[in-house]
Parts: C-alpha cells; structure tokens; sequence
C-alpha cells in the first residue's frame, strides 16, 4: 500500500462505504462470522467454511460474507450475523456446520429466517440494548484483518487531527478535560499522566502499552486487541504524540496468540501506510512500535515489572519513586497505558471532551468494559456508561444466574479486588462506589457466584493464583500470602480452629501495609471481603465442619431428602462410586460409606432433593440425618 | 538541602538521599536487610517501612527520596507490629539451625529478630527442602537460609558485572541460584558472601573452623595487587581462618576480591621456609642460623676480595615491605658497596618512569569516577586490579562512556560501550591512528600543544598511521577507529588507562609513549594516563632504591636485571629476596644457565621456590601476615601491615635476616629495630614525586613483534588469572581450588583445524622452549592466538617466552599440537 495522506483516509472511506455498506444494486445480504478466540475455539472456522462452500455451492452472488471480533454473547459463541437490505439484522447463535447449511438455504435462498437457531430481536435484547458501544463499537462489524475497513470506521481520523491539527498541549488538555481514567484499574487519570512525562525534558521517551491482561475471568483487552487493533494503535500514535515519545511497545502476553498475530498485522499495514515510521502524515512526527510478548507472569502487568520485563530483565516490580513518567522504560520517561484507555482515545479527540463526559458520572466519566463470567447466564462482553447499577449488569444485561440459581456474590477486579454481596448490588458502577464494598473496579473482570459456590473456597481460589503469581520479591507478599493460602486450606479441609478468621484478617492487614507493589498490597482483598459479608460460611467450615454449598469435600455430608426426591435415576447414574442405591420412582438413598462427596449427585438433581449436611453427619443413622435434614442451621445464620 | 524531621529530630539532608539515608547518617537506627548503599534500593525486606505525615500508605525508607517538611516516624507501635509480622513470616522458611551455621554470631537476620521479632510464632509450616549446594569451589548456597533480600544477585549483576547469581522462579518457591541451578562459575570475589545478611551464602575453606565470637579480628593490608585493599583477618588460636571486607573501610570501601578474600592461605602452605638450608653435597639441607649466616658473611666477603664489590648483585622484592627493601638496598650499598640492584618492576613500572621521566607516576583508585569517556588499552583491569575495575564499572553505570581496546572478550569488553577487538600487541599502531585523525581534525588542544616539544616530530612519524594502514594492523574497521576517536576527543573528561608487568606482553615502553603523546595532545594533565602499579609493594620499592642507579652516593650505576639475570658471568653471586624469576621471569631456560653459574646464589623467600632450589643457601623469611611493615599502594599511598600471626619456624622478617647478616659481616649499619628503619624510610614515603612540569612528545613507531610463520602459527599472548597474583598465590590452597593449572586458551577454529579437544594436553614450542598445558577451548579469543598465563611454576611457560634486546617482553610465536597418548 501507499503512504497515506489524510486525503486518502477520507476517500479509502467513501470508496469502502460504497463497497461494504448494503445498498440497492449491490450486495444483497451480509454475513459475518464473528471469529474471535471465544468462536474460533468452539468452531467458528468450521461455521465459516460451511458458510463459504454453500454460498458457493448455491451461487449466491449477491451475497457478501466477512469476519468480525467476538459478537459480546461469549458463551454462545459461534454466533453469526445476516443482515438484509430493508430487513432487521438477525443473529444466530450456537452455530455449527450443519445449522450453518441450513440457514443458508433457509435464510438466504428461501427468505425464511430460522427462527429456532436465532437470537431475539437486538432491539429486544437487554443484554444489547442497555449497553452503550464506544470502544467496542467496531470489533462487532468488522474485519480486523483489514486496516480499509478500519478506516472506512474513522480510523486514523483521530491520529491525523492529533498529529497535524493539535499541539502537544491541546491533545492533553481534551484528555485530561474528558476525565477519562485508567481502564487497567487504579483509574489514574490518563490525561494527567501524559502531562507527567510530557514535562520531563529527555530525548528518549517511551510510549508502551499494556495488554498484559492476566485476571482470571476478565478478556476485555485481548477482545480489543484480537478484533480492533488499530485503535489501540490510533491511541498510541496519539498519546506518543502528546508526550514526545518516537517509540512504543505493546506488551502482549504470549497465551494470546490471536491479539498477537492481528496486532502484528495491523502494524505491518500500518508501516506500510505510513502510518507508523517516519513523517506520520507529513506532520513531521515519528513513531515507530513493536510488539514485545510476555511470558506471562501476573506480575509483569505492574508497570515497573513490565518495564523490566521489556528490558529482558526478570519481571519483577521496583519502588517508586522515580515514576515511570521520570525514569520508566529504560530509565527513560516513560507512559503505560491499558488497552482499553488506548481505545478510547481516538474516539476522545475525534469527537471532544464533552462528547465523551456526556454518559458516565462526574468523577467517572465515560463507558467501561466488562466480561461476564461464571454462573451468569450472559457470559460474555459487555460495554457500560460508568455509573449503571451493578443489579443492572446482573439480573438485565447478564440475564441473572444460569439455572435460576440464587446470586450470591460477584468477584470484581480479579484476584486484587474483592466480593460484592446481593445487598450491595443498588452499587452504581464507578471507580469511587465500588472501592466502598472493599472490592475495586479492576481491569472489567465479573465473576459470578451462586448460591451452589462455597466462599471460602472462592476466597482460596483466588489466593492460590495471587500465591503463585506473586514474584516473590518483598517478603509480605511471598510469604504473606502463602501463609493466607495455607490457613483457608485448612479451614477447607476441616482443619480451621477458632481464631483463624482473626489471624487471617490480622496478617492481611499487615500485608497490605507492607507490600512493595499492587500485587501484594490486593491480594488480600478476596479474603477480607468475603470474610465481611460471608463470615457466617468461615464460622460454619471452622465450628460446625460444614461448608453449606457442598463444595469442600471434607466438610459435608450428601443426603437425599426421600420427601422430594421423585426416583429419576439422575443422581444414581451421576454417581462414580456407585453409592446410591434405589429404584425407578422410588426415592433414592446414598450408601455414606461408599460416597466420596465429589458433589455429581447434587449437580444432577433437578428436584433439590439432595441436602448438604455438615460432616460429622456421615457417621449418624439414617433416622438422625432425617431430623438433622429437617433443622440443622450452619452457626451464624 | 532539603529539611525534615525524623523522630522530632530536624535534620538536613542532600536532595536524592533516601529517608533511611537520611536516617543512618543522623544516627537513627532502622532495621534493614536489603539495603546496601552500593546497590539501587530494592525495597523487597520491608523492615525499613516508616509513617509519614502526609503519606496514606508506609513508606519503605530505602527507596523513598526525602522532601521538604517530611515529619517521618521510624518507631511506632504500628511499625513495631509490621516489623514483627515480616519478621515473623522470614521465619517462617528460614530454619532456626543457628547452633550449626557460620555467621551465627554476627547474623543480620538473628540480630534484627533478636530485637525486633517476637518469641513466639503463629505459623509453623512450609520450609523449603532444598539441600545445601556445596558444589563449586570456595562459596557454598544454603537455600534453605536464603530470604531472598537478593543483595547477593544484585552485587553481582550491578556492582561486580557478572551476573552469575539470579533468582530463580516466583512466588515462594523462588530461589537464589546460578543459571539453569548448575554449578556456581564465577569470579569468586565472595562479595556474595559478605553481603549476605543471614547465612545462606558462606565461604567453605572457613566453614565450621569457627564461632564468630571466638574469632580476633585484625586489619592489615592485602598483599596481593597495588591496589591495596584493607582486609580484616579473623583470627583464632594464632592462625587466620578467614578474611572479609568491612563497609567503608581501606582504599576500597570494604570491597575485595577473591585473591584478597580467599588468598591469605598461602602462608599456610606445605613447602613454608622453616629453617635456613645450605647445599652440601648438591642437596639443600636444614641449617641453624648462625651457620647460615656465617656461611654468607664469608662467602660474600671472598667473592668481594677476589672480584671486587661490583660482583655481587641483588634483587628485592614487590611483595616485601617498605623497610625489607630499604634494608636491603642500604646493604648492598652500604656494606658491599654496590649498586647492583634492582628488580621485577624492571619489565613493568620502570618503563612508566622512563616515559614520564619521573620516579613513580600514582593513579587514583576513584579516577574512572565521573570521566565521561574511560579508554582502556589492552588490559584486564578488573583481572589485574580488581578494586580499579570495579570503579570502572560503577563509572560505566553513572554514565562514563566505556571504550576497551582488547583482542580477547573480557568482563570490561563485556560492559563496554565500544569494543575495538584490535589484534593483540598492536596497541601502539592504535594509538598512533588515533593521534593521527585528531591531528588531522583538529581536535586536540593547540594551545596547550604549542608550548610542547616535539610536536612536528610526532607529526612526521604519525604521517604513516592512516586510518586505512591503523586498520591493517590492527583489524578494526576504519569506522570503528574514527567513532572511537572521535567519542574520545570530544569528551569533557578523559581517563586512559593500561596495566604493564612482568606477567604481560602486549605492551612495552612505546605503548606507555604513545599513550603518554596521546595525553598530551589533549591538553590533559598527566593524571589522565592511569597506570597501576602491579603488585602491594611495587610503588614503595621503587621509592627505596630498589634501582640500579648510583644517585645514592656509591660510584656509577650498577647492573641492571637482565643483564645480572640473562648474562652469565657479569656478576658471581647473587641476593634474591622475595623474588622467584625462574617461575615469573621470562626465558627461564635462559635464567637457569645464569643462576647455575653463579657462585654464590642467596634466596631469601617464604617458601622452597623454584629458584630457591637452585640456591646454594635458601633463608626462611617470614610472610606479610607475620612482620611489622609499610606498603605503599598504587596510589602512593603508605599504608601499615601488623603482624597478626607468629612467625612460621624459624623465619624472621626480611629486614631482620639483613640486619643479623650485616652484623655477622661487622659492619653497622646503624641500624637495630623497625623504628631505625622507619625513621629513614618515612621522609621517603612522605615526599611527593615532582612531577616534571616540562612535557615533551615521544613519537614512538609501531614495532611488530615476531610475525607467525608456518613453523611456529600462533601467537601467544601472556595474561593473568584472576584468581592468581605471580607465583605466590598458587601456594593458596583455596585459590587453588578455583584455577590451579596454567591453562592454554585455544580459540575453537584453531583447536578444531589442529584437532584439540578441550581439557586435553598439548604440546607447546617456541624458539626459547617446550612445555606440556592442558587446552581451554573457547570463543573469548581470537584465532590465530592462544592465551595463558605465567603463574604455575609447574607449568613453566615463561620456558617459552624471551626478553627482547631492550628488556621488554615482547609477544611470543608458538606452534601448538595434540598430544597422542
């Protein structure tokens, strides 16, 4: 490709707004696979080449077919979208070859939407229509792939106002008034950052960009990256600009082989472009950027162990100050900014600072993206005005708990944040108002628990990851949180005693005082806030070695209620060590010596009919555990 | 200045200093593990955590910058209680095997917990397994003990540049460990060692010797190189069980390195002098001292009726005392009326006095320090001088540019910023090039050069240094000379150093010229040329009159070293002190026959050297650590040595045998103690060298030395180890442990084409000789060059080597082959 002027931008954009968009006498139908990670593993490819053999097959001529980023409905992924001239815009879910086939002839030739395989109406949908697409706006439509289309969406706009119509100044100015803040979590406003380094005098500076993504749960950058790198790379040019850097790197994990690959073409097409290189437009401006891959340490998401990181050093955090904004990337100044931030900034100088302030709240101000995951129904991608209320997210955009089970928690911020209860759900969605639960608003990771979810095993969960991803620096850390680890696993294992709970709310404290980095200093946070608004789960596994949801396996006892049970057999097949015994339509009963507590018989029953009781029931008669079924509450309740 | 109050005290401190900093300087105590001002603030022990006013969160005093109007608490009941939970969650892994581990006693760790832990613990679980790793030589790892403070990791990487610790893994199973948990290879400088605030890092020649609070420590002066570095010996029950370095102290801060920290054993060694030996009957049998002394008084009083005083020469010595040479040289002059004295210094330090035209030239230790660009010409300094590296380095880290001219890859070349891999023994021809394109340019000072002599010579014989023929010689790109020159000629600040001795032969006399012009060209003052002195007394037995020169009162010069050491039959009998020339001279074939025709050869040493067995009547001296003395250092700086052990057997101290010997001739030199000797010596320690302010250009020309030929293909070039200092530190048991052979580097083209394979014998030739090495095959060196060093008296290398018709030693040819066993 040529160099491209700004000229160009704009005529690449009629030109593709006359081949791409739908219009009488063209393209008749569009339909696109939405192929990011979430689709291609659950078989979009195969969707894809079905897609293309039948249109083939059929000579469908007037029908064009492309591929997008993850369409947001995650867990019903493949999803695929037809959209028809004059028609409402269809999207089918669950797909496979065989229902691809299908839809073709049906939808395509014959007209005939299919119903059965089809998402409700968009419009309908509240997992859609409640949403507010900024940063998320293009990876739904378009081929990441294909830096025209890009364009065709206003790409590059941005970076060409910024770079030949804005000083250095002004574009600080529009972000900082945006009150844009940082998407990886702290929420360090952004447009004071580039201030920061666009203040310190230095030939080298350096602008990096942090796709280190490592919460459990949480896929928002590597969705941005896989299915809209340029506008990561827009913000880039942008940010470089307003601090006076000429040289940038993305840091992306290497588990993320999709982002890396999309994002190396996209910089590819960009140097080809001239829009990355020398002279970026003509303004005089130099940028040149590179991928660097991380071996995927938690810890190298932390700004100064990233740095070290890129510097081919051990990933591990350092004190500040100096701040990377004096002496960051090879002691030099230095801007870290998340990918979703990035995203936003194209989007920020396009269309002003007040666009952007017009959602979101005072202090919090624009849209944020979420990934919904765990016992959710809607597990998937979702992009909010700062501000909604979290019962929003959770019972309309989410779709409430799969299975009609009961909402219990929600884990938000990743292992460095906390659980917020049911109580806590009226919460508006902002960087100031969550902090109060005692969680934080992290990188956009949800993680949803129900009732069938143990707390203190939720809270060992996320202990044993911080456990392992901890680098093993400072000492609170280290050894901090093993410590943590290895008291709720006894608590677990029916080891807990009385005082536990106080010395692990005593040693978190002290490790947040102390801890060197972020890492440390929130790793504590799942097990305080769940030992706030779940204590009664703590004092039930440490007093009556009981773990009510039936999850920690030396801590219950399975029982079936013969009043409920209807004699389905479900439970008895589910069962691995043959220890439930009974016939059809007769209740069924569990043989205790036999059972090993694996939690398939509970899993199974549709009727409720299996009860948890606390351990020391195994050893009870059969007439005790009828009464005990009937009365026994956990201490604390 | 900035202004804050710690514990209600108002103090003053410099902007950039840290809070803990700010603290220790005012004396305010605060506990810490892995601070250490050497080393960039870590922040990973968490001790060092204090209140701050205005901070929402502790700060870790180690790596917090003060501010104006900090009111920081270090003492809290909230800080007392984190302390306490870190203290509490150190000890959790670390084992309490107190009772059976080395630094019990002077233990950071046991100090800290002592004062600031608490009895009891609430977690009892989880130690790591790992067993100790005793594998390599002279340093052993107890993972087990580690805290993971990483001082030892980050000494080594920041400070040393060698990196050969790192951590290993994340989270609590990390660990301190070489590369990919193989054996520890490094410099063996067991900085790691000293640095280690418990005892996971220990030295094995001093483990379980003894209790550290049994221990006597004592300071005296490293023996080793001129650098002179302060060593505190611990003592027990009369003997030294170890030596270590103690913060801020000595020239270099409490820094050492492995010769200074693991050498001193050599006094221990087996084959120590305990008795005077005479030969009768062709063997060397023990004596008492009267005989021995009577022995010599008459031997030297006939040799000097029959040949007259001019006869009789004598060597002294680098590694003895101010006051063991001065005795010796009055001796010589004194009592036999000679100036036939002189030493090893010859073949290196002289040449320094003989470019500069005045006696001595000292360096400073700290010079690297703030110089924009440091130019190292064909020397190993952190090998040579290790003290002196490290400066370099720590220059190098703060912002020195660093250009090393070396054929062979060392840690300096390593850290450099430009490496011109010139080819060995063409230094001259680079510098010449050098002058060459600054003359060209104009970027030398021409004020100053114009009030020099001499200019228009150096210009005509530099009109045949062009960058295109520099490049010929040397095999560096013209580029690369022209970057080099240029980066050197801007800078604001210039240093150019080089090390010259009796254990190289790359450089001569026209490399100290030529480096001498370049400075003056400059503009730069003769401090710019940093020339270390090699070895812990080099500097003080020049100013003794260890020299041949007649200024001292007695008629004409007297004969120098080579001619007394390579000319048979100019002198009959010959006094060695402290020397073993058969081992580190050059051309030892040629020694041999000289010694052998000798009629009266004395050796005074520590130990039955290789030339001591030659000797007609061998004299036990005592070593450093057993006598009263001064050394001066590289700097010229007089520093003391205690006696801090007995004397071995019957040793004496040097200057003692003289004394007994002049006394036993009747003749009174006038002097009976130490302090006799010391109230002439001072006045000669103290006097400053004039330094001549009149300077002059030397043009000197490159001189190949001998080219390759078919029948000898490989240059040799001669370096030192590490680990090793002359011939004396071989007799170090510890150090032998490390490097104990003189091992023939062969670059791995050459040792494929002449199919050796690495650690097999080979035959070595050159014109003067053959010896037996053991091949090291590496890609350190360039082909077409083999290195090894001189230290082994069993590897008798110096068989090879030859001293050139001016005295210098020049670059031998050798042809190498495998032998077939």
């Amino acid at each position: 490709m040529q160099r491209l002027t700004i000229e160009d931008l704009k005529n690449i954009k009629e030109k593709h707004k006359a081949t791409f968009a739908l219009r009488e006498g063209g393209y008749r139908a569009k339909v696109t696979v939405h192929m990011g990670t979430c689709g291609i593993t659950v078989g979009a490819k195969d969707v894809m080449d079905a897609l293309i053999n039948e249109v083939k097959k059929n000579g469908l001529k007037d029908v064009t077919v492309g591929s997008a980023g993850c369409a947001g409905l995650c867990g019903r992924e493949p999803i695929v979208t037809i959209e028809e001239i004059g028609k409402e815009t269809i999207k089918y879910c669950d797909m496979n070859a065989e229902k691809m086939r299908k839809i073709v002839v049906a939808h395509l030739i014959e007209g005939k939407p299919v119903e059965d395989y089809a998402l409700p109406h968009q419009k309908d949908l509240p997992f859609y229509n409640l949403q507010e697409l900024r940063v998320l706006q293009n990876i739904w439509f378009m081929d990441p792939e294909s830096l025209e289309e890009y364009i065709a969406r206003d790409g590059y706009q941005a970076a060409a106002k910024a770079l030949t119509q804005m000083t250095q100044e002004e574009i600080i100015k529009v972000v900082k008034d945006s009150g844009l803040r940082g998407r990886g979590g702290a929420g360090f406003p952004t447009g004071l950052k580039w201030e920061f380094a666009s203040k310190v005098q230095s030939e080298v500076k350096f602008m990096l960009c942090n796709g280190d993504e490592g919460d459990p749960g949480a896929f928002m950058d590597r969705s941005v990256m896989e299915a809209d790198p340029h506008s990561v790379i827009g913000g880039m040019i942008i940010g470089a600009k307003a601090i006076g850097a000429h040289q940038g790197y993305i840091y992306v994990r290497a588990e993320y082989p999709l982002a890396v690959k999309r994002l190396q073409i996209a910089i590819k097409q960009c140097y080809e472009a001239g829009l990355l290189g020398k002279n970026i437009f003509d303004s005089g401006f130099d940028f040149d950027l590179e991928i660097y891959q991380g071996a995927g340490a938690f810890v190298c998401g932390e700004e100064t162990a990233l740095m070290r990181s890129i510097e081919g050093k051990r990933g591990m955090p350092r004190p500040r100050p100096p701040f990377p904004a004096h002496k960051g990337l090879r002691d030099k100044p230095s801007v870290l900014n998340n990918v979703e931030t990035l995203a936003q900034i194209p989007l920020i100088i396009l269309n002003g600072a007040e666009w952007y302030k017009s959602i979101g709240t005072e202090k919090s101000t624009g849209t944020k993206v979420f990934c919904l995951a765990g016992a959710i129904k809607n597990v998937g991608l979702i992009e909010v005005p700062m501000g909604i209320p979290l019962r929003t997210i959770v019972y309309d955009i989410g779709g409430g708990m799969r299975g009609k089970k009961k909402f219990k928690a929600v884990q938000m911020g990743g292992p460095s944040g906390g659980c917020i209860p049911e109580s806590l759900l009226g919460l508006p969605v902002t960087y100031e108002d969550i902090v109060k639960s005692g969680a934080i608003m992290g990188s956009g990771g949800m993680v949803f628990m129900d009732e069938d979810n143990c707390m203190v095993s939720v809270a060992k969960f996320f202990l044993g990851f911080t456990t392992d991803e901890s680098c093993g620096k400072c000492v609170p850390c280290r050894v901090g949180t093993r410590i943590l680890l290895d008291i709720l696993t006894d608590i677990c294992e029916g080891r807990g005693k009385e005082g536990d709970i106080e010395t692990l709310e005593d040693l978190c404290k002290d490790i947040i005082a102390a801890s060197l980095c972020g890492l440390g200093m929130t790793a504590p946070n799942p097990v305080l806030t769940t030992i706030r608004y779940f204590k009664d789960e703590y004092e039930a596994h440490i007093k009556d070695k009981w773990c009510v949801a039936g999850v920690c396996r030396d801590l219950c006892t399975f029982f079936i209620d013969e009043k409920l049970c209807k004699g389905c057999l479900a439970c008895l097949r589910a069962c691995p060590s043959k220890a439930i015994v009974g016939e059809k339509k007769k209740p069924h009963r569990i043989i205790q010596e036999l059972c090993v507590h694996c939690r398939s018989c509970y899993d199974s029953c549709k009727f409720k009919s299996i009860k948890v009781l606390p351990a020391a029931a195994r050893e009870a008669s059969e007439a005790e555990l009828l009464q005990l079924a009937g009365v026994a509450t956990p201490t604390g309740v | 200045m900035i202004e804050l109050t710690i514990n209600d005290k108002k103090i003053t401190v410099e902007e950039g200093t840290t809070i803990l900093q700010a603290a220790l300087e005012n004396g305010i105590k605060m506990p810490n593990l892995c601070y250490d001002k050497r080393l960039k603030p870590y922040g990973a022990c968490r001790l060092c955590v204090v209140e701050e006013e205005k901070s929402p969160r502790l700060l870790a005093a180690c790596s917090s910058p003060v501010a104006p109007g900090m009111v920081v608490k270090t003492d809290t009941p909230k800080l007392r209680k984190i302390r306490q939970t870190v203290l509490e969650l150190m000890l959790v892994h670390h084992p309490l095997d107190c009772p059976v581990c080395d630094k019990a006693g002077e233990c950071d760790l046991q100090d800290i917990a002592y004062e600031y832990g608490k009895p009891e613990t609430r977690f009892i679980r989880h130690r790591k397994e790992a067993p100790p790793d005793i594998r390599g030589p002279l340093i052993e790892l107890t993972s087990n003990r580690c805290i993971l403070c990483g001082k030892c990791v980050r000494i080594c990487d920041e400070y040393q540049g060698r990196g050969a610790l790192g951590l290993i893994g994340r989270g609590f199973p990390a660990v301190v460990q070489p590369a990919f948990g193989e054996i520890l290879e490094c410099d063996y400088c067991g900085q790691c060692i000293d640095i280690c605030p418990t005892g996971a890092l220990l030295s094995k020649p001093y483990k379980f010797k003894a209790r550290a609070w049994f221990l006597e420590e004592k300071d005296t002066i490293c023996p080793f190189c001129g650098c002179g570095c302060t060593l505190t010996l611990g003592i027990r029950e009369g003997r030294i069980l170890r030596s270590r370095g103690k913060e801020d102290n000595g020239v270099s801060g409490g820094n050492l390195c492995g010769r200074g920290r693991f050498g001193f054993d050599y006094i221990y060694s087996e084959n120590r002098l305990k008795t005077p030996m005479i030969r009768r009957y062709g063997e060397l049998v023990p004596a008492s001292w009267d005989e021995a002394m009577s022995y010599i008084s008459d031997s030297l009083k006939s040799i000097s009726e029959n040949y007259g005083p001019f006869s009789i020469g004598a060597i002294g010595s680098h590694r003895c005392t101010n006051e063991d040479n001065y005795m010796l040289q009055k001796f010589m002059r004194n009592v036999i009326g000679s100036n036939n004295i002189d030493s090893s210094a010859a073949f290196g330090y002289a040449l320094v006095e003989r470019a500069f035209g005045q006696k001595g030239h000292h360096i400073d230790l700290k010079s690297p320090l703030g110089k924009e660009i440091i130019f190292i010409l064909e020397s190993d300094l952190s090998i040579t001088h290790p003290v002196f590296g490290i400066n370099i380095l720590r220059a190098k880290r703060e912002g020195s540019k660093l250009i090393i001219a070396d054929s062979r890859e060392t840690k300096l070349t390593r850290h450099s910023s430009q490496w011109l891999r010139i080819r060995p023994g063409t230094g001259v021809a680079l510098l010449n090039g050098i002058m060459k394109i600054i003359i060209d340019r104009g970027l030398f000072d021409k004020e100053k050069v114009s009030k020099v002599s001499g200019f228009s010579s150096l210009e005509s014989v530099l009109k045949h240094y062009t960058p295109d023929k520099v490049s010929k010689i040397t095999g560096i790109t013209e580029e690369e000379l022209m970057e080099a020159t240029e980066i050197f000629a801007k800078a604001k600040s210039r240093m150019l150093s080089l090390s010259i001795g009796i254990s190289e032969n790359t450089k001569g006399l026209d490399t100290v010229l030529a480096a001498s012009n370049l400075i003056t060209l400059m503009g730069d003052s003769p401090d710019s040329l940093q020339i270390p002195a090699e070895y812990s007394n080099t500097s003080g037995l020049y100013r003794m009159g260890i020299r041949p020169d007649g200024s001292t009162g007695s008629p004409g010069n007297g004969k120098t070293i080579s001619e007394m050491l390579y000319e048979p039959d100019t002198i009959k009998a010959l006094y060695i002190m402290g020397e073993d020339p058969v081992v580190t001279f050059p051309n030892s074939i040629k020694i041999n026959e000289t010694l052998k025709t000798l009629d009266l050869l004395i050796v005074q040493d520590i130990a039955l050297t290789e030339t001591a067995k030659l000797a007609h009547i061998v004299l036990p001296a005592s070593s450093w650590a057993e006598k009263e003395g001064t050394f001066m250092n590289t700097e010229g700086l007089a520093q003391r040595v205690y006696r801090v052990v007995d004397a071995t057997g019957q040793s004496l101290p040097d200057w003692q045998i003289i004394r007994n010997l002049a006394w036993t001739m009747e003749k009174d030199m006038g002097i009976k103690t130490l302090e006799d000797i010391s109230r002439e010596v001072n006045p000669l320690l103290v006097s400053p060298f004039v330094s001549s302010e009149k300077r002059v250009f030397n043009p000197v020309l490159y001189t190949p030395g001998e080219e390759s030929d078919a029948d000898y293909p490989l240059t040799m070039v001669i370096r030192d180890v590490l680990q090793h200092s002359g011939s004396m530190s071989t007799r170090s048991k510890s150090l032998d442990l490390v490097v104990s052979e003189p091992l023939l580097e062969i670059n791995e083209e050459d040792a494929e084409r002449l199919g050796i394979l690495d650690h097999t014998y080979v035959r070595v030739t050159s014109r003067q000789g053959t010896v037996y090495l053991k091949a090291k095959v590496t890609d350190t060196i360039p082909d077409g060059t083999v290195y090894v060093p001189t230290h082994f008296p069993h590897g008798r290398v110096n068989a090879l080597t030859h001293l050139s018709h001016n005295g210098e030693i020049p670059i031998d040819i050798v042809k190498v082959e495998p032998v077939k066993i």
